[in-house]
């Protein structure tokens, strides 16, 4: 019956899709408003479908209702609940339908808050852009990935039970949402674009439309790329965060197009130009996201061969070329329209470290997309399996980030059009010192390497011009105030400041969550120590002044899980940081171990423990210990990097009600650019 | 109340624009040398056996991933690490793994050991353990 109810939910989500997709194309066709207001409402049913979907899925799991194939391959009875509602998106038929859920709903916030605009042709051809890839997602439910098939043959008592990668660690009850609530987001962006293209407004319009709701996906996609790694620490147990798998990569790639698409818009903005680069920019950056789909869910990383067993990644594949051809067939045949006056004055200014920015983001996706693929490639037409291994990735991305981060440092200080040279030196030559003070310290601490010092360096140089730039915000603020009589202090200047240019401020903020976590990344990949040892109960090993003594092995059992854990008491210079239990956990529907790590967690440095093998014949185990510093900032930097964009894109609920009922706005703002887009501009400019 | 930008006259492009393009040309070829050339120092084939024992003499010491199945009763613990053979069926290679192996090494299950080429021996310091998600070697005897 639920299997019913879920089907009906999908026919549903289908049916409103591709009628909306009609509606709209006729009231488009005849320039009817009230026909594209009506195409308008298929949207609230596309979002009924899948929520009645996905619900009809929960219920199935929650109850145990194995006579639906997905519920028996992906939960069983033992299975704690936080990974029953989470085995939604355990595996690809579910994950797909996770899909079409947040697509509807994202098309959903995005109809309600254009409600007064449903007749404009922007609009309408944005959601009929969004409906049609809404329909492609429940078609795909309804042929290949059904995720509400019936069980074949006699239903069991029980089901196989989640992957056991899925089921040991919270953090996967998190971490998919996150990434999808990122990854659909940016279909968004992409159906406007689409929508500016076909119309011929391919002005600024579609820009200011689509900037929250792709600030939102970017934030949701960085903080999903970042828990990935989390989990990916605290479950793997081998003591990284990030090996360039091709999953991982699948998330990343889409992220460096949707970040540089981010800094491009601005110059867009501004100057107009830049137009032919970020629709091409937001429309790569949604096929890599199909793409990504593509790598992840058609079993083509397990053998190219795998990948004709099931249709879906032929779905898949056909779904991009089609989404990529009529994004270039459009860029093409709307070329005469897109060329704009403006040029780039001198490199040396706002516009041009943007540029180099973006290639710099274009470039690093280059990098990892390749090596992500050329395996691939190979398998498919040589028929020779191979890997392309981390130190490819490691060396080509190191000085692409590198620069990166010297252009975060220095771009934000830099003036529009082009700079003075006294400009720069009063604007930058402080944080410079500052970050060149540090890169000292650090050396005479004992940091040697190149990468690990310039971006100790780099990211202080940094961090110091944002500090520079809020304080001169806050104080001119404060003089402003003073100046009309009524005297603010620092904290009310501040969040004064910040709400009068929250996309300058909220995104300062985020670069420095990005500091954070190059900061993180550079000293724990550079000076993380590990060993292993062998040990039988009552012995020690050492490691750095840190003393590991295995004081013995305990078994539970539950349902779920055998776990055998390791006692392990760590000492520092006589004193004891307390007792540990890496541990290694065997499920019953999978031959694999799967290893728990325990450790400490400082803010200094991570002391991180696992069980490499349980005890052998001779009572000995082998205990893997690992020191590593700042491991911890890279979560807290994925935390600073949401807040930032939450900044940058929170707005008081009564102002926008207000803005809403004053639709429609200026499509095409003629007008000049917002003239408290940079302060400090303003604060310095030569008179 | 459609709204279209008037098209951009065309603007007559510059000389300048030509030599910007001619470097950033250059810039372009010059970074996908470089990105190609990194590519092709780090690529790691996977081998059955058989193919790593045909392609020794033009392997020299580039690194690989060797597949294959742990021949019963071939494994022996050294001082840093474990010895043992692996086998497709057809060949068999001993393996010198330095490091430990992982918890669910044994008899006869099939692994993938990254490493080179060391005399008549593959000198391994990863063992990766193949199971459901990952690649399958196809069947073997493992106890010839």
């Amino acid at each position: 019956m639920k299997g019913a109810l879920g089907f009906g939910g999908l026919t549903l989500g289908f049916m409103a899709a591709a009628l909306g997709v009609v509606t709209m194309g006729v009231g488009i066709h005849r320039r009817d408003g009230r026909i594209m207001a009506t195409g308008r409402q298929f949207v609230f049913m596309v979002l009924l479908g899948a929520l009645v979907a996905a619900g009809a899925m929960e219920w199935a799991l929650v109850t145990h209702d194995f006579s639906l194939a997905y519920v028996v391959k992906n939960h069983s009875r033992s299975t704690p609940l936080l990974y029953t509602v989470a085995a939604l998106w355990g595996a690809l038929e579910g994950s797909i339908l996770l899909w079409a859920l947040v697509l509807s709903g994202y098309l959903t916030v995005t109809v309600r808050r254009l409600r007064a605009r449903a007749s404009d042709p922007l609009v309408a051809w944005a959601t009929l852009v969004g409906l049609v890839v809404a329909a492609f997602f429940f078609a795909l439910m309804l042929g290949p990935a059904n995720p509400f098939r019936p069980t074949k043959g006699l239903i069991p008592a029980d089901g196989l039970g989640p992957n056991p990668l899925l089921q040991n660690h919270p953090l996967m009850a998190v971490h998919p949402p996150m990434l999808y609530l990122g990854y659909v987001g940016m279909t968004i962006p992409f159906s406007f674009a689409i929508a500016a293209l076909v119309t011929g407004r391919v002005g600024e319009g579609w820009l200011l439309e689509t900037r929250r709701a792709t600030l939102v996906a970017w934030a949701f996609l960085s903080v999903g790329i970042v828990l990935g790694a989390w989990w990916s620490y605290e479950v793997l147990g081998w003591g990284g965060y990030w090996a360039w798998d091709p999953v991982e990569n699948a998330s990343f790639i889409p992220w460096l197009t949707a970040t540089a698409f981010l800094h491009s818009v601005v110059v867009q903005e501004r100057r107009g130009m830049l137009r032919v680069w970020n629709l091409s920019l937001i429309i790569a950056t949604f096929c890599l996201t199909i793409l990504g789909t593509f790598l992840t869910r058609s079993g083509v990383l397990n053998s190219v061969h795998a990948f004709s067993q099931s249709s879906i990644g032929a779905w898949l594949l056909t779904f991009l070329g089609l989404a990529a051809a009529t994004g270039l067939g459009l860029i093409a045949w709307r070329g005469d329209r897109l060329r704009t006056p403006g040029r780039i004055d001198s490199p040396v200014s706002r516009e041009g470290a943007f540029l180099a920015n973006n290639l710099l983001f274009a470039g690093f996706a280059f990098v990892v997309l390749l090596g992500t693929v050329f395996p691939l490639v190979v398998e498919a037409l040589r028929d020779e399996k191979l890997s392309v291994g981390e130190p490819y990735f490691d060396r080509m991305t190191t000085p692409i980030g590198l620069a990166l981060l010297f252009l975060m440092a220095v771009a934000p200080a830099l003036p529009w059009r082009a700079a003075s040279r006294a400009v720069l030196r009063r604007r930058l030559a402080a944080p410079a010192w500052f970050g060149a003070l540090v890169m000292a310290a650090c050396a005479v601490l004992g940091v040697r390497g190149v990468a690990e010092l310039a971006a100790f360096g780099l990211g202080a140089f940094a961090v110091a011009g944002i500090v520079r730039q809020y304080a001169l915000g806050v104080a001119a603020t404060r003089r402003a105030a003073a100046g009309s009589g009524s005297g603010v202090g620092w904290v009310g200047a501040l969040r004064r400041t910040v709400a009068g240019n929250r996309r300058l401020y909220g995104g300062l903020v985020v670069h420095v969550g990005v500091v954070v976590i190059a900061v993180a990344l550079a000293a724990s990949m550079g000076y993380t120590t590990k060993r292993e040892f062998h040990l039988a109960p009552g012995e020690r090993g050492s490691l750095h002044g840190y003393h590991f003594t295995y004081l013995g092995t305990a078994t539970h059992e539950t349902g779920q899980k055998t776990t055998i854990q390791a006692r392990v008491r760590v000492q520092r210079g006589g004193r004891t940081l307390g007792v540990y239990g890496p541990a290694l956990s065997i499920f019953p529907n999978s031959p694999q171990a799967i290893g728990t790590p325990s450790g400490r967690t400082g803010l200094v440095r991570d002391v991180y423990l696992t069980l490499v093998s349980s005890s052998g014949p001779d009572g000995r185990v082998t205990i893997g210990a690992q020191l590593s510093p700042l491991v911890l900032w890279l979560w807290v930097g994925g935390g600073v990097i949401f807040f930032g964009t939450g900044v940058a894109v929170w707005r008081p609920i009564r102002r926008s009600r207000r803005r809403a009922e004053t639709a429609p706005e200026p499509l095409e703002p003629a007008a000049p650019p917002v003239p408290s887009v940079d302060e400090d501009v303003m604060a310095e400019a030569p008179a | 109340m459609e709204v279209i930008d008037p098209p951009v006259p065309r603007v007559r492009p510059k000389p300048k624009r030509l030599r910007y393009l001619v470097a950033g040309g250059l810039c372009a070829a010059a970074v996908l040398f470089l990105v190609v050339g990194g590519l092709s120092r780090n690529i790691v084939y996977f081998r059955t056996v058989s193919e790593a024992v045909k392609s020794k003499p033009s392997e020299g010491t580039h690194r690989f991933r060797l597949m294959g199945a742990v021949v019963s009763g071939s494994t022996q613990r050294t001082t840093d690490g474990v010895v043992f053979d692996v086998t497709d069926g057809s060949n068999r290679v001993r393996v010198v793994h330095h490091g430990d192996p992982p918890e669910l090494f044994k008899d006869g299950i099939p692994v993938v050991c990254e490493g080179r080429w060391q005399g008549d021996s593959f000198d391994s310091d990863r063992i990766m353990i193949k199971h459901g998600a990952e690649y399958k070697p196809p069947a073997v005897d493992a106890s010839k």
